[in-house]
């Protein structure tokens, strides 16, 4: 690196640290050093640096995911922990559901992933990218929230137009990111102070930190509970057929969950709905409805 | 450089910065700072302080057991060119501690030092941005004047191990968070299984399902998490789980 380029990243550094920190905003304080600043005011400083994506970066929406391995990630242990809309969350939903998209090979390459066009490489992601394509999105970028070989997340931008990035939006992604896996460093050091929990387990550092995370997921894992108890299976393959009877008719994975866990839907065998009369237990029946869904919430 | 160092100096530099490598060790890196500093310079030896982050010093390497001595003499009478170099983050050299000026302004270090047999101290921080985090100690036997080219490649293979040790401890203290992260990702998701196995073996709503995970916890003295583990590994009886008082 030249010392011209590192005097560019300084300044960029510092100039997209400004937007972030903002003016009087409350999570201003929160660089100031590892464990200062409660939870809440960093999780509004991660959803900054998702604004500042937006406007500086020039997307259309931007996410933080946290995962803490690949594998726990793809087995659903992950959560969105901040996002600019409703489609921020539609990609993440949709990544839970298919197990593949940019934001797990972000995380499992340690690089940057940038898909400018996806409906021009459909064989990259086959269940995911069909899927993204026709929520709307054109473009999606992840960049890896990593500190050497350890990786916490990514931080995930799409657009609705096609193109790749520019030369500088990349470098400002690349500075957003790095400032959201400082705030992330702080937010999780600062979990003793966040935590939430009533039942005696706050000494447990890991304990008193979920008492900060959205748990975005959290009906998706009541459900595949259910499902699990219901259908005699572990909790491992009651997620894969919620995820798979979502996938499969191309339903938002938290509306399949919501009818689990209002017992409108029943999924016993191989994510295949029951459409008889109720097991054993003498439970209500409740044959799949496969009208849209009746409620009409999110779109 | 022109003196045919070159290869050797390339090598220390991928030594001392190459963190990522499997068996990184801080200590081992630092003594081969030490060590490569009498290869490379035209020192007798070196050694290295570092600070502990709350104003106390520790001697971390040396290139000899005397250098260790005198470093660790150093510390404890918290005096000598290279404490004054670690507080005050800029270079501190005596080129001849027995002339009046080095035994004025360091008296107990420059007589130690000379009993070490050690004539000459150059003191160089090991430092980023504002951050001190330690000082790289060369001493002479004879009365030295560094030059330039001695002090400038000091320098550089002190920047060097500096951002080693920090990037080090910062891959370090990020495989904490992420442990502590995979435990709280892991620990709500188990929770939140465990409703659903308990809402699935009856008619409660998830709601209704944690009261009654909360209040057997409590009842039998359990983390919340471990309960839940056993009741979606099944080695607890959701039947067994009463409702609360």
């Amino acid at each position: 690196m030249s010392a011209q380029d590192g005097a560019e990243d300084a300044l960029r550094r510092h100039r997209l640290l400004a937007l972030v920190d903002g003016e009087g905003s409350a999570g201003a304080a929160a660089g100031g050093g590892r464990g200062t600043a409660d939870a809440p005011a960093l999780l509004s400083r991660l959803g900054r640096v998702c604004t500042v994506a937006v406007s500086e970066v020039r997307v259309d929406g931007a996410g933080v995911t946290v995962m803490g391995s690949l594998e726990a990630g793809v087995g659903g242990a992950r959560d969105q922990i901040a996002a600019t809309g409703r489609l921020t969350q539609q990609l993440e939903d949709l990544q839970l559901t298919t197990g593949e998209g940019p934001c797990l090979d972000a995380y499992r390459g340690g690089l940057p992933v940038l898909a400018g066009d996806i409906a021009a490489e459909p064989a990259r992601w086959l269940g995911f990218g069909p899927e993204a394509v026709r929520a709307g999105v054109a473009a999606l970028f992840s960049l890896p929230l990593q500190v050497g070989a350890v990786r916490l997340g990514t931080l995930d931008l799409h657009r609705l137009t096609t193109g790749p990035l520019t030369r500088e939006q990349l470098a400002d992604a690349l500075a957003l990111a790095a400032l959201a896996t400082e705030a992330l460093l702080d937010l999780t050091d600062s979990g003793n102070g966040a935590a939430q929990e009533d039942d005696g387990d706050v000494q447990d550092a890991a304990a008193s930190l979920t008492g900060w995370l959205p748990d975005v997921h959290a009906d998706v894992h009541i459900a595949a509970g259910m499902v699990s108890a219901r259908a005699g299976v572990d909790v491992a393959t009651a997620l894969l057929r919620v995820r798979a009877h979502a996938f499969s008719h191309s339903e938002p994975i938290h509306d399949v969950a919501r009818r689990i866990i209002a017992r409108d839907l029943v999924l016993d065998r191989s994510g295949t709905p029951e459409p008889g009369p109720p097991p054993e237990d003498g439970h209500e029946p409740s044959p799949e409805t496969p009208a849209p869904d009746p409620e009409g919430e999110d779109p | 450089m022109s003196n045919g160092r070159e290869p050797q100096v390339i090598d220390t530099f991928l030594g001392l910065t190459d963190t990522l490598v499997h068996d990184f060790d801080a200590l081992d890196m630092l003594t081969m700072l030490s060590e490569r500093c009498v290869e490379l310079l035209d020192v007798d030896a070196a050694g290295v302080i570092l600070t502990d982050g709350q104003g106390g010093l520790s001697v971390a390497a040396a290139s000899t057991e005397r250098t260790r001595l005198l470093e660790v003499f150093a510390v404890a009478i918290d005096a000598g060119p290279c404490v004054d170099c670690v507080r005050s983050g800029r270079p501190v050299s005596s080129e001849d501690l027995t002339a009046p000026g080095a035994g004025d302004r360091w008296p107990r270090y420059a007589s130690q030092a000379t009993d070490a047999g050690f004539r000459s101290t150059h003191a160089l921080p090991m430092r980023l941005r504002d951050e001190v985090i330690g000082v790289l100690t060369l001493l002479h036997t004879d009365p030295h004047i560094l030059v330039d080219d001695d002090v400038r490649l000091g320098q550089a293979l002190a920047d060097a191990a500096t951002i080693g040790l920090l990037h080090e401890r910062a891959v370090r203290y990020a495989e904490t968070v992420q442990e502590q992260l995979q435990g709280a990702l892991n620990s709500r998701v188990i929770i939140e299984q465990a409703k659903g196995v308990v809402a699935g073996q009856s008619e409660l709503g998830p709601e209704e399902a944690f009261g009654r995970l909360r209040t057997h916890a409590r009842r039998h003295g359990l983390r919340l998490t471990d309960l839940a583990r056993a009741v979606v590994e099944r080695t607890v009886d959701v039947a067994s789980l009463r409702p609360g008082p």
